[in-house]
Formats: structure tokens, sequence, C-alpha cells
């Protein structure tokens, strides 16, 4: 079996490369540019050298190109958003589907998806000769990355480039980590306005932990920045204490949190979903409980 | 410009229950217009404001999508018209398949100048049609797109990576993936479901199109998780009794 490496960042291409040995004997890195092609641990390495001007996305054909004629088994694709364009285009040239957030892989290549907002996990395989997966290093078996690194430059191929980057702008990166922290207090809709999220800061402060929440406060309310919303299209997290407050537990969210090893709920609504998840709950107004909360564990 | 606005029709996910077996029971679960593309649909329609032109939706299924309510239900958000291509051949197609069949379908459209895709769809999640109905239409395409403008006739579309936003200058047409939070849908009125059910909708067959694209992915199985096991120790009330008391049980793990 031959596997095909693609990463955008150097920490995954040298990873992958090690993961990709429990399920190839060849495994072969694509590297775009002196950094990538320097991360890579693999037997051999097609480098294609950067290019003035073009974006990312331009190589897209002379890596469709060179799967076509190395004809890897298993092609192995960092999960980054530009990669689900790369990818998904490579693969509509070469005439299959990705399977992507891939999150376990058998030595078969037979790979577990997500599906249904969280609900369900689907097992799929390709049923062409070559099965491209989008993934992290994280949902694989840890192998050590070695490999004789071969260089085999590859000629560029030029694209009809048609879009042009006008300008790039780091983003503000939020000072928040959520899936680094412990302890993570999420909120959802019960919370009645934005002001009250003084209060729950308060509550996450007294317990060290950090703030997150559902779709609606990231996308509709604008409360909280997207980056810590969680849930199947956001953050998946596994912390030790998951604090869900004023949410009611649907599975778009919790499919984010049931990894945590212990959850605590608090909402007025008896039947909400969120208090079958729960290892701890109260069935009570949040307004009176969190500051309760805050006193007892701020000391 | 005339822009389509691309939806998938999904089971409501509120209504799926998991059977003994583990395996998804989809009997109660209405059709509906999977959530991300209602995004879509809303920017389709802001953008024929702004610049003029018309809106139409794009949809791909089997032959139960073929529903009077759902037809109004995505005509009331906004579009001038719907194509719809329902056939039981179309039923859970892979991407690939999805994108074949949308190129094929948009054979039958006389022109356009922008095809807007959501950020996924509802219930595979894989984020991959937009990606690849671009490369089979041999025209630019774009994901993440977070903001569209248009300017001398090519799109300005701002683009939000995990680490960086791109102002990118796309020419048309093109094919483009838009965030999630790019705009908040509109909930359609009595005025606009009235004017739905006036509104032209076209619906299809397979073999009304040059489509013949083969599954690219077997499904094995699709099964709901185990549920992990928790205590649920659960406190009735917020009496000053009741809290301390849930402070005592918390206590324990904070």
């Amino acid at each position: 079996m031959k596997a095909f490496i693609y990463a955008e960042t150097a920490p995954q291409m040298s990873a992958l490369c090690g993961c990709a040995r429990a399920y190839a004997d060849a495994v072969e890195a694509v590297a775009i540019g002196d950094e990538l092609k320097d991360a890579a641990l693999a037997d051999k390495v097609f480098h294609i050298a950067t290019q003035a001007g073009v974006m990312v996305e331009d190589y897209t054909e002379t890596i469709a190109d060179l799967i076509a004629n190395e004809q890897p088994d298993f092609v192995f694709i960092e999960t980054t958003r530009r990669n689900k364009l790369i990818a998904g285009r490579i693969a509509a040239l070469l005439g299959t589907s990705v399977m992507t957030d891939v999150i376990e892989l058998a030595e078969n290549g037979t790979a577990k998806h997500l599906v249904y907002g969280g609900a369900a996990t689907r097992t799929e395989k390709a049923t062409g000769p070559v099965a491209i997966y989008l993934l992290g290093s994280d949902v694989l078996p840890n192998h050590d990355a070695q490999g004789a690194n071969e260089i085999v430059e590859v000629p560029f191929i030029t694209p009809v480039s048609q879009v042009k980057c006008r300008s790039v702008a780091k983003k503000e990166k939020s000072a928040v980590n959520l899936s680094a922290s412990q302890t993570v207090v999420g909120i959802g809709r019960g919370i009645a306005k934005e002001d009250d999220l003084v209060m729950i800061r308060a509550f996450a402060d007294a317990i060290e932990g950090e703030v997150g929440c559902t779709r609606p406060i990231a996308e509709e309310e604008k409360w909280l920045p997207r980056e810590v919303y969680i849930g199947v299209s956001g953050v998946m997290l596994a912390p030790e204490v998951y604090v869900a407050i004023g949410l009611s537990g649907q599975v778009q969210h919790t499919v984010g949190i049931n990894r945590a090893k212990t959850i605590i709920a608090i909402n007025k609504e008896a039947s909400a979903p969120i208090f079958k998840q729960a290892d701890y709950g109260i069935v009570g107004d949040l307004y009176k409980v969190i500051p309760a909360l805050t006193e007892a564990f701020g000391k | 410009m005339n822009v389509v606005a691309c939806v998938k029709v999904v089971p409501d996910d509120q209504d799926l229950t998991v059977s003994p077996d583990y395996t998804l029971d989809f009997d109660r679960a209405r059709p509906s217009i999977s959530t991300y593309d209602l995004n879509a649909v809303e920017e389709g329609v802001r953008l024929v404001e702004d610049n003029g032109g018309s809106l139409k939706v794009l949809t791909v299924g089997d032959s139960s999508i073929d529903d009077s309510k759902l037809k109004k239900n995505i005509l009331s958000r906004g579009a001038d018209d719907l194509l719809m291509v329902a056939d039981e051949d179309m039923k859970a197609m892979d991407a690939h398949q999805t994108a074949c069949a949308l190129k094929a379908a948009l054979a039958k459209i006389d022109s356009y100048d922008l095809i807007l895709c959501g950020d996924g769809s509802a219930d595979l999640y894989a984020q991959q049609v937009g990606a690849q109905l671009g490369q089979l239409l041999g025209i630019p395409v774009i994901n993440c797109v977070s903001k569209i403008t248009v300017e001398n006739g090519a799109v300005i579309a701002e683009r939000t990576l995990e680490h960086e936003v791109e102002i990118l200058e796309i020419p048309m047409p093109a094919v483009i993936s838009v965030t999630s939070d790019i705009n908040l849908p509109r909930i359609a009125g009595m005025k606009q479901i009235l004017a739905a059910g006036k509104k032209p909708a076209v619906v299809l067959r397979a073999t009304d199109l040059e489509y013949a694209a083969l599954a690219t992915i077997e499904v094995l199985e699709t099964l709901a998780p185990k549920e992990t096991d928790r205590k649920h120790i659960i406190i009735e009330g917020d009496s000053d009794e009741a809290i301390a008391a849930f402070i005592a049980n918390v206590a324990k793990v904070i």
C-alpha cells in the first residue's frame, strides 16, 4: 500500500507522515515550498517549488496530476478550511469524493465521520482505486516518523488562475483556547442579555474556566467570537468539567462536549435534554444559581 | 446578476430518533432545507436586491423532495423561482454525484453569474459539493466566504480561514460557499408564504439531465453512539437549600 501526505502546516506534515506508516509501507509526501519539504518524514518527497504570486489553491492541478500518475492507495490531507476546497477540487478531477473530518480510520481504509449534527457516526469507504481523507494526526495511532526523504522535483502546472488575492490580514487571535482548557463554561439562549456575560465571566474566573457557547450565541447574537462556539461545525471539546448554563442540550451542541469527563447542567426547564447527559444538575433560575456558585467557589 | 443558490433537502434532525439497535429512525423526520443553505439563499436575495437580476434556487435529491409544502417553504425565502430535480435514482448521493447532478441541472439554466452554496449540509457536513461543482464546471470556486460585494463585474469576497482573512477578487461566473455567519436568514412572513405558491417551480427527473455518476463512497453503517454513562444527580428547584445541595455536589469535581 502507498500513502500520500499533503499538509498545510509543518507540524501536521511531520505527524501525518508518521501516522501513515500504520496504513502503508510506502509513505510519500507532497510538499509545496521548502518549509514543508523539510518537515516531511517520508520515503519520497514530491517537492513543488513555491511560485511567486499564486494562491495555495493554484497548486491543485499539480497535486491532482501527481496523484493520477503515482496512484497512491490513500491520500491523507490535513483538515484545514483551505484544504477542504483543495481536496474537493482534487477529488472532482479524479472522479471521487473525499472522506472528511475523519474521527477514526481502520487499517483497511474504512473511515468514520460524524453525521446528522453528531447524532450518529457513519462508517464509509471509497469504491474507487484511491481513497482521499481529510484528517488530523490526533485521530490516528502514533507511529515513529522516518524515511529517506528522497526528493523528487515536480514541475508546477500553471492553472487557468482566475482568483486574485488582494490582501491577507492576520486574524486577531482570540485569547481563548477552549480546547486547551480543562474547565469550560458553556452558555445558551437561557442568558437573557449580553450584559449578563459579566456574571458568567465572574463565575468562570471563580472556577478557573473559559467561556464557550452554542451556535446562536456566537452567530446570531454575536456576543462571543465564533472560535468559542461548541458543536459539530465549531469546536469539539473533551475537558475535565463542562458546565452547561441555560442551554437545552441539542445534539448539534452536545456532540462537542460529550467527551467531557463531568457534565454539570443548570437550566430552569426540567425537560431540557441536557439533564439526560449531566452528572450533576439543578433545575432552577440560573440568575440565582450562578451568583451563589461564584460566591462559593471564588474564595 | 443572475444568482443560483444550491440547497439540499435533508430530514429535519429535530425529528430523528434512535432505535434500540442504535440505527436512526427517519420515519417522523420531515424533509427540510438544510440549515446552512439558508445562508446561501439569503445572500442571493441580498445580492439581487443590491445589484438587480434574479435568484433561482436549485436542489437535487430523491423523489420525496417533490413536496408542495417544501417547495413553498423554499420559495418563501425570497427566490424568484425553483428548479428541482427529484428522482429515486438520486437518493443518498455522495459529494461527487451531487456535484455532477448539479452541473447537469445547471446545463438547463440559460445563464448564471454566481452559484452560491452553504457552508456544509446539515446531515453530512462534508463541505465538499461547492468545491467539486466549481471544478467540474471549470470556473473559479472559493469556500469560507464571509462577505460578498460586487465591483466592476467581479465578486470581492472576504474569506475567513483559521488564522487569516483574505480579500479575493473573483471573476464571474463563479461558485462560492458562504459561511454560516455571513448573514441572518430572514424568516418568511405570511405574505411571502402566500406569494411563494405563485412562483414558478420546475421539477425534472434524472432522465431529463445528462447525468450518470456512480457512487464513489460506500456507506457501511450509520449508528448513533452509545451514550456515556452519567451520574444524573439532578436537584429540583432553586431554593437556598437546593442551591446549597447543588454546590455540595459539584464541589466534588470543581
